[in-house]
């Protein structure tokens, strides 16, 4: 399976970034949130995007989608300090795959 | 008796910035293992703890230094509890939902390749919007 990222940092800094997380994933650089707008998560609450970078964030959001490009399940988080962590991804992906 | 009471007061000033650094170093480090907690009221308790031992600090009576570190427990006791009330965020009425098709999209990778969202069809993905890495 395919796992996608999506983040407004330039792809520099992405690739500064991703030894962070050790992830074997296509990260892609969204500065204008071309993809977040798509997908309607620009966050519409109070905050501001880091300094000399992208005018506003991403609600952090995972998505499980099929092979339709349907989406099967979504984790979304109210709070920006809180990321959906690896026990709730891999407990997804196995109610919606197996 | 009144050197007595800056001791006091300069002791809780310290006591005061210890209390906000150990509480400060925690937080970053769990920020960095994106391990923050969802329930962060004891986060909160502590900086709030630190801030009032630096108020304690100045009630009691300090020495310059003791105002120092009691200014600063102040000053991180309540920004970062104050960064915790702003977190609240939420999407547009029109964000995606379980059971839409997500829109087609491109974008760069990190290494400047071009991503074409169509190529994920016909096996499950995984698709994870983040803040990014500041």
């Amino acid at each position: 399976m395919q796992i996608v990222t999506v983040c407004a940092d330039t792809p520099e800094e992405i690739r500064e970034g991703r030894g962070k997380h050790g992830l074997k994933a296509r990260m892609l650089s969204d500065r204008d949130l071309a993809v977040t707008d798509a997908f309607g998560l620009r966050n519409q609450g109070i905050h501001s995007g880091p300094p000399g970078g992208a005018e506003a964030l991403p609600v952090p959001t995972s998505l499980l989608i099929d092979g339709d490009g349907k989406v099967l399940w979504m984790d979304q988080s109210e709070n920006y300090q809180r990321r959906s962590g690896p026990e709730v991804v891999l407990a997804a992906l196995q109610k919606h795959l197996d | 008796m009144k050197t007595g009471t800056k001791k006091v007061g300069t002791t809780l000033g310290f006591l005061a910035l210890a209390v906000a650094a150990v509480t400060v170093a925690l937080w970053f480090r769990q920020i960095d293992q994106v391990d923050i907690p969802e329930d962060k009221t004891a986060y909160v308790s502590f900086f709030l703890l630190a801030a009032a031992l630096g108020v304690g600090a100045f009630v009691a009576g300090t020495r310059w230094f003791g105002g120092v570190a009691a200014a600063l427990a102040i000053i991180i006791g309540s920004f970062f509890p104050f960064t915790v009330a702003i977190s609240r965020q939420e999407v547009a009425a029109d964000a995606i939902r379980v059971g839409d098709a997500i829109p087609a999209f491109s974008a760069l990778d990190e290494n400047g390749e071009l991503f074409e969202s169509k190529t994920l069809a016909g096996k499950p993905a995984l698709i994870k919007f983040f803040r990014g890495h500041w």
